[in-house]
């Protein structure tokens, strides 16, 4: 009572205080329309018969749908090429996907942590879930999460997501037994691809921002120069050491380095100066993702792609700034 | 020398934009923030910073400069406390408060969707922490310019600005506009909590703006003085920070340096401990002084 006399005694503040409520008004209704368009399903009638499978990253939801074929269905969590999966934060759409799901693959070593969240948020029994983390016995303190650019890491997700989908569908075993050894076949021409590299030009000199692709560059017998506190820095999102920034434009002023493999996903201030340094200095940049790029590639086509970039860039001094 | 300054300090042109830009900053935070601290802002002066919060998340939303948006989002929100009230002193914690509150809230949504649209990372961190290791060289020019502004500003209002700060009955008898007056402080706030946020991030921005005025108007009741007082142990503070966080790699074997705002703000606060020790100890004497019928403007107390 006392509050709206002294507002009434005063008409042009309240004039100014409708307005303010207005302006609040607006952003309040502006940013729940923001919510709803983000928050926005991902569509996908699940029929009775078909498996509904989740990849926590686009590249595990892939080789699911290449086994699974028809009879899965199959959604990607992460998939935007455009942003970092490490901040991802899960929506209610992602919590959905998850109660439903029969087969689950997820990376593990605390790059998905919110899988596991989300799963014990929803129990199922009959819920089969795959970690690749425990698949490959690794510890939790393994310090490059990025396991699918391992060339050991598909073929042993691979099976495992085999067996799994013939347990929960026995019917159409040898469907996906079929299916599983054509991929096998792939992913060994993807070795092949990986030791004709490695053959000519084990260790080449590189650098990286982030240790995103760091297991494949091993598996190409490449020398990472970039320290790794340098890339754990900027994998965690809090800012390297200036002498780690100074060390990382030595080898490009100085051209130590060969190529310079940028992860598109994780970039903050530091990595796009770094990127355009390289690019001035004449250091060829390839772009590396966390994410397996859509909507053109498969798991093999997009490692090979990959390599080829690299070699490119060691060959011929060429740029690949985005797949 | 290379027990204080490791390897390739001088050399690094990180170090030294860091350097210039701490300078700058902490000029700018002590001339802002001794007027801050005497008409009782500092209050405002924290929810200037989250409001610049929120200019910041949207400027990385916005993939724009920071410092644009953090000063962006500063005067807004200094003009948003003055239509609310910030002036008159019965209302102006609720109009802090509010606006406080509703930039945070704005950060929060903002920051949200820098994860769900960018692919830049750690900008939670960056905004409210700061990184001035990672600020770009090109920062520096309009870093300048604004410094330049805000001290110009405060040069040319001084008067009325010292006059309502200490009395504004006294101030508005004598024909000063308060309400100009309380508003351009405001904005001049908002670009100096601005610059500081870039270097030691827009939550920690408060310690630099009150920090040092407080130690320094400990000694002295002169602006002036308490102005000159305030720059040089704020760019102390700045700078040994920076020294610190740049030795701290080479304190441990996995070459991990800890951050510049952890060190930056701790020795802030190790001033201002020491400035009420020695203040406490000069009051006694004081104290003492006139038991001995001196008066205080002869011990240069007033």
């Amino acid at each position: 009572m006392i509050l709206s006399k002294l507002v009434g005694m005063v008409p042009k503040k309240r004039l100014l205080e409708d307005r303010l409520r207005n302006v609040v008004m607006t952003m309040v209704a502006a940013s729940s329309v923001a919510l709803t368009l983000v928050a926005a399903p991902v569509s996908g009638a699940s029929r009775s018969t078909v498996i509904h499978a989740v990849g926590a990253e686009n590249e595990y939801a892939n080789v699911i749908s290449q086994i699974g074929g028809r009879y899965v269905e199959v959604q990607a969590v992460m998939s935007n090429p455009n942003t970092d999966p490490h901040t991802f934060e899960a929506s209610t759409s992602v919590a959905q996907e998850i109660a439903s799901a029969k087969l689950i693959v997820q990376n593990g070593v605390g790059y998905d942590a919110f899988m596991n969240q989300l799963e014990s948020a929803s129990p199922s029994s009959s819920r089969k879930v795959l970690s690749v983390q425990s698949l490959l016995g690794l510890s939790n303190n393994t310090k490059n999460p990025h396991l699918w650019y391992k060339p050991t890491t598909m073929p042993l997700v691979a099976r495992a997501i085999e067996k799994d989908l013939s347990s929960l569908d026995p019917i159409h075993a040898l469907y996906f037994e079929a299916r599983l050894t054509s991929l096998l076949t792939s992913l060994k021409k993807l070795d092949a691809d990986i030791l004709s590299f490695r053959s000519s030009r084990a260790g080449v000199k590189v650098a990286t921002t982030e240790p995103v692709a760091d297991y494949l560059l091993q598996a190409l017998g490449l020398d990472n120069e970039t320290p790794f506190p340098f890339q754990a820095d900027v994998m965690n999102g809090v800012d390297p050491s200036p002498e780690d920034i100074s060390f990382q434009q030595h080898l490009f002023t100085s051209h130590l380095v060969k190529v310079f493999c940028y992860n598109a996903q994780v970039s903050s201030p530091v990595t796009l100066s770094l990127r355009d340094l390289a690019m001035t200095s004449h250091v060829p940049v390839v772009a590396v993702y966390e994410t397996m790029p859509t909507p053109h590639f498969d798991y093999q086509t997009w490692m090979i792609a990959e390599i080829n970039a690299i070699g490119e860039a060691i060959e011929h001094h060429t740029s690949t700034t985005s797949l | 020398m290379h027990f204080i300054f490791e390897p390739g300090f001088f050399s690094n042109t990180t170090v030294r934009t860091a350097l210039v830009l701490g300078l700058l900053v902490s000029v700018v935070s002590a001339a802002i923030g001794v007027f801050t601290v005497v008409r009782g802002q500092s209050f405002a002066g924290h929810a200037l910073t989250d409001v610049a919060t929120a200019g910041g998340a949207g400027a990385s939303l916005a993939v724009i400069s920071p410092l644009i948006g953090f000063i962006g989002g500063g005067v807004l929100g200094a003009g948003a406390m003055d239509a609310i009230g910030v002036q008159r002193v019965k209302g102006r914690d609720i109009a802090t408060g509010v606006v406080l509150g509703a930039a945070t809230g704005l950060s929060a949504l903002f920051l949200y969707l820098v994860t769900l649209q960018t692919s830049t990372t750690g900008s939670t961190q960056t905004i409210l922490f700061g990184s001035v290791f990672t600020v770009e060289p090109s920062t520096l020019p309009d870093a300048l310019w604004l410094t330049a502004l805000v001290l110009a500003t405060l040069f040319i209002i001084r008067r009325p600005l010292m006059m309502s700060s200490i009395s504004p009955e006294l101030a508005q008898s004598r024909g000063v506009r308060l309400r100009l007056v309380g508003l351009t402080f405001m904005v001049m706030l908002a670009v100096a909590v601005g610059l500081s946020a870039i270097v030691i991030g827009s939550i920690l921005s408060t310690a630099l703006l009150i920090g040092p005025p407080a130690s320094a108007l400990k000694f002295s009741n002169r602006f002036s003085t308490a102005v000159v007082f305030a720059s040089v142990l704020g760019t102390l503070a700045t700078w040994l920070g920076i020294i610190l966080a740049y030795d701290s790699y080479y304190w441990s074997a996995s070459h991990r340096g800890l951050p510049v705002s952890f060190f930056v703000v701790s020795l802030v606060v190790a001033q201002f401990v020491v400035a009420n020790v020695l203040a406490q100890r000069r009051r006694v004497r004081v104290v003492h002084a006139t038991e001995h019928h001196a008066t205080p403007e002869q011990v240069g107390w007033i």
